[in-house]
């Protein structure tokens, strides 16, 4: 019976791929194509500025292809690089290049597929359009308490930051701070989602958060000058940009394979582009 | 006649079974606390092994500077349960005086089904509420802070543990009240006055049970301070300062390196957790085992 | 003197009481004023077609259609595994152990209840990078973990609940066994069990409504935010308390935000309902034996 079973899905499998071969000649060739010979479950958690890419893609593909499930859960990149590494998910999505370390200790693969900025943002209702750098940092670091300081209104700043498992906050802290310090009275955020919705619901907030995840319910702010936009985070104008990753433990399987490939794919970047951020193919 | 003494020998064995059965079951149900016990020991060990366990009890937090100190987060915890259960104790005690011959009888029952109803609102549902309902509303009020703090989630739980106090004195006073109101009656006393002076002096043991088991409910609950508490690593200078719990500080940082003294604070968050609830517990039993006695 | 204080006395009472009153009437007011026009088919199965999504022909994304199959999952399974070992550990300590030894069994199951969720979630997600490293190189956060975890959770209130119930019996009705001849099992198993049954059922609904609610448990063993509908018991899985959770953290649209207090008010109508089943079961059995 079960050898059975085994045949026909072999048989069927088979019978997929030709009429994937065929439908490739016949024009109508779809980069979702690649997952109808595979079945089981994609199981990918970690960086939140890449949930919505993922999200979308999943979509995409289960539609298509009822018999792959693909689970999608945030946490952080540090989430992302844990889980991947301890081999509880096949990819684990972070919002920073790997450290050393980690691809030694957990034998990791990277796969980037977009370029996104990190910006300074407030809520749509402050006054301030533009801080230079030292100025986020003296926020950040609490000697700058109150928006009058920096042009906006006579009233507190109100700090909002991601917990050390975010890639975002490392690399503003990088890259924008200078590793310099973040007062602990600052508001601890799990996701850029979640920054973007405290953000847009406190008019004195002052936060960062993906370039990606930017809309109108929040407002980038000029730094140093540079408009936070992915087309000058991709000319290098400006500067707080990172990438973002797929991570594997060793080669990728199949399964993981196909859905790294889709997303550096044509398809795969479109969705990329359509939700803020840089392709990088 | 034979067949019976065999009935009677095999029913004898049976019954030796299911209670061994029984015993079983009882004993697995007590050692899942020792099994958990014994795991959150076995994770600290390793802190003390590398001598960090100086390193996390102190008062920073940051992690990307090589500091764990867990202690403003036990004092979040610890800050966030006391606030609660004294700002529900006096609510609750008032509904029980209130339900306990004070007021109209069709209300006093009224005001106890919706205590019972309070009991099965689910945790995340309060938290969800409070973060776009009094959070916003916090903002608005007060000059300082986001709104995400201490107070909000302290409301919260105030509502949270409300109905475990006053069920607690509920009950007490139910039973002392049916052998005191006879009493009462016949020396002529209003409700108000025998409760006030006779049952509630009586009624000690249930208070200080009531009380504990709130702080337990209160010192437990993680959804609710890691929606609306703010969740900064930090001692609160005013209550409108936004802290951590250790509860939410192990729903926060659970996922990072296994290895780092980071994933390690988790467990001796946790033993601390457990701790503190044990003791709660220990004490609440001594009282009931002294009114046994009594 | 004595008249000033007695009328302090009873207006805090008054005002205590108003006060709760109040709050719980802000409270569902708000969430029914928020939540009442989201409930719908969209609510649950987002855009997909309600027949394809209940078989699992589609795959739901826009709705919590997943979510409540998930749950509706690990109440069945954390169930399946808490009632039975809570009833025969509630029959044990009630009818079998005594003295000292009873004593110190209750207090642990005492101290089980009294434990932070978030410790049951710590100790199965520990448990699995454990277990991996140790037995089952495959062994993975899951649906089965997280309703093992819950079932910890629930099983000190199921215990209690049977040895209250069955000690509650009153003295004439524990006689009937012995005076017919019948073993103490006998007895158990014919006469006590059947006159407690409201009040046990009482406690197994009080159980799964417990199970359905936590949300720090299933946070650290498995939950995601997108996953359908649970595949299989060493998947990953979606749960109710936890899309609210996380919309209220992270709604990208208004219309997420819609659909976190359409998910909020279906959640509090679950539990308020199990809890109403459970109290009706209770007074029945109360007036029956009291």
């Amino acid at each position: 019976m079960k050898r059975n079973r085994g045949i026909c899905s072999i048989r069927v499998v088979l019978f997929v791929i030709l009429a994937g071969c065929f439908a490739c000649k016949t024009g109508w060739c779809d980069e979702l194509d690649r997952f109808s010979a595979l079945e089981g479950t994609l199981d990918i958690a970690g960086g939140t500025a890449h949930i919505p890419v993922m999200k979308d893609a999943a979509e995409k593909i289960m539609a298509k292809n009822p018999k792959i499930r693909i689970t999608i859960a945030g946490g952080g990149s540090g989430v992302g690089v844990q889980k991947v590494g301890e081999g509880l998910v096949h990819i684990g999505n972070t919002g920073r290049p790997l450290t050393a370390a980690e691809i030694e200790k957990y034998g990791l693969k990277s796969f980037a597929f977009a370029i996104d900025g990190v910006a300074v943002a407030v809520n749509p209702k402050n006054s301030v359009n533009a801080l230079t750098s030292d100025q986020v940092k003296d926020i950040f670091a609490g000697k700058i308490t109150n928006w009058k300081d920096v042009g906006g209104a006579d009233a507190p700043i109100h700090l909002f930051t991601r917990d050390e498992a975010s890639g975002t906050r490392e690399v503003f802290w990088e890259k924008l701070l200078k590793k310099g310090p973040i007062i602990s009275a600052a508001n601890v955020v799990p996701s850029n989602g979640a920054m973007k919705v405290a953000l847009s619901q406190d008019t004195l907030a002052i936060g960062y958060l993906g370039i990606g995840h930017v809309d109108s319910t929040v407002k980038a702010i000029k730094l140093d000058g540079a408009d936070p936009s992915q087309e000058n985070a991709s000319s290098g104008a400006y500067k707080v940009t990172r990438k973002l990753y797929m991570n594997t433990k060793g080669e990728p399987s199949p399964l993981s394979k196909a859905f790294i490939d889709y997303i550096l794919g044509s398809a795969g970047q479109e969705i990329v582009k359509k939700h803020g951020y840089i392709p990088s193919q | 006649m034979r067949n019976l003494t065999h009935n009677r020998e095999s029913r004898k064995w049976l019954e030796s079974l299911i209670e061994l059965m029984l015993l079983f079951s009882g004993l697995i149900s007590s050692l899942v606390m020792l099994a958990i016990f014994v795991f959150l020991v076995y994770f600290t060990m390793p802190i003390i092994a590398r001598g960090d366990l100086l390193n996390l009890m102190s008062w920073n937090w940051r992690p990307l500077a090589g500091q764990y100190g867990i202690l403003p987060m036990a004092i979040g915890s610890l800050f966030l349960a006391v606030s609660a259960t004294l700002a529900a104790y006096p609510l609750g005690l008032g509904i029980c005086c209130f339900i306990h011959s004070l007021g109209l009888r069709s209300v006093a029952r009224f005001v106890l089904v919706i205590i019972d109803f309070m009991t099965s609102v689910p945790t995340v549902v309060y938290g969800f509420v409070s973060a776009f309902l009094l959070v916003p509303t916090l903002r608005q009020c007060f000059e300082h802070g986001t709104g995400f703090s201490w107070f909000a989630a302290s409301v919260t739980l105030t509502v949270l543990v409300l109905p475990t106090i006053v069920l607690v004195i509920h009950t007490q006073l139910r039973q002392l009240g049916s052998e005191s109101r006879l009493t009462a009656i016949a020396l002529g006393i209003s409700p108000a006055q025998t409760l006030l002076w006779v049952i509630l002096p009586q009624a000690s043991r249930g208070l200080v049970a009531a009380a504990l088991l709130g702080f337990g409910r209160a010192l437990g609950d993680t959804i609710v301070s890691l929606m609306v508490a703010g969740n900064a690593p930090q001692v609160p200078h005013s209550i409108l300062d936004s802290i951590r719990t250790l509860t939410a500080h192990i729903a926060l940082v659970v996922a990072t390196d296994v290895h780092s003294a980071t994933y390690h604070s988790l467990f001796l968050s946790g033993l601390i957790l457990v701790t503190i609830s044990a003791m709660v517990n220990a004490s609440i039993r001594w009282i009931a085992g002294k009114s046994g006695a009594g | 003197m004595v008249r000033v204080s007695e009328r302090l006395f009873v207006a805090a009472a008054w005002l205590s009481t108003l006060m709760t009153l109040a709050v719980v009437g802000i409270f569902v007011g708000s969430l029914l004023y928020r939540g009442l026009g989201t409930l719908g088919t969209s609510l649950l199965f987002g855009n997909v077609p309600i027949i394809n999504a209940l078989i699992g022909k589609l795959p739901v994304w826009h709705g919590i259609w997943p979510a409540i199959v998930g749950t509706l999952f690990l109440v069945l399974l954390s169930s399946t595994m808490a009632i039975p070992l809570g009833l025969a550990s509630g029959i044990y300590f009630a009818e079998y152990a005594e003295g000292r030894w009873k004593d110190l069994l209750s207090f642990a199951v005492d101290l089980l209840a009294g434990t932070p969720s978030i410790i049951m979630g710590l100790f199965g997600f520990s448990l699995i990078l454990f277990l991996r490293k140790a037995i089952l190189p495959g062994a993975n956060v899951c649906l089965l973990l997280a309703a093992l975890c819950l079932a910890l959770l629930v099983l000190p209130y199921m215990v209690r609940t049977t040895q209250v119930a069955l000690e509650s019996l009153p003295e004439s009705t524990r006689l009937v066994g012995p005076s017919l001849g019948l073993t103490r099992w006998e007895n158990i198993r014919h006469v006590l069990l059947p006159a407690s049954s409201r009040a046990l059922l009482s406690g197994v609904i009080l159980s799964v409504g417990r199970a359905a609610e936590d949300t720090a448990v299933i946070l650290l063993t498995g939950v995601v935010a997108n996953a359908g509908l649970p595949a299989s018991l060493t998947d990953k899985f979606e749960a109710l308390p936890f899309t609210i959770y996380y919309l209220a953290a992270e709604y990208r649209t208004p219309e997420e935000l819609d659909r976190g207090f359409g998910s909020a008010l279906l959640l509090l109508v679950i539990t308020v309902s199990l809890f109403v089943a459970a109290r009706m079961l209770q007074g029945a059995f109360q007036r029956e034996w009291q």
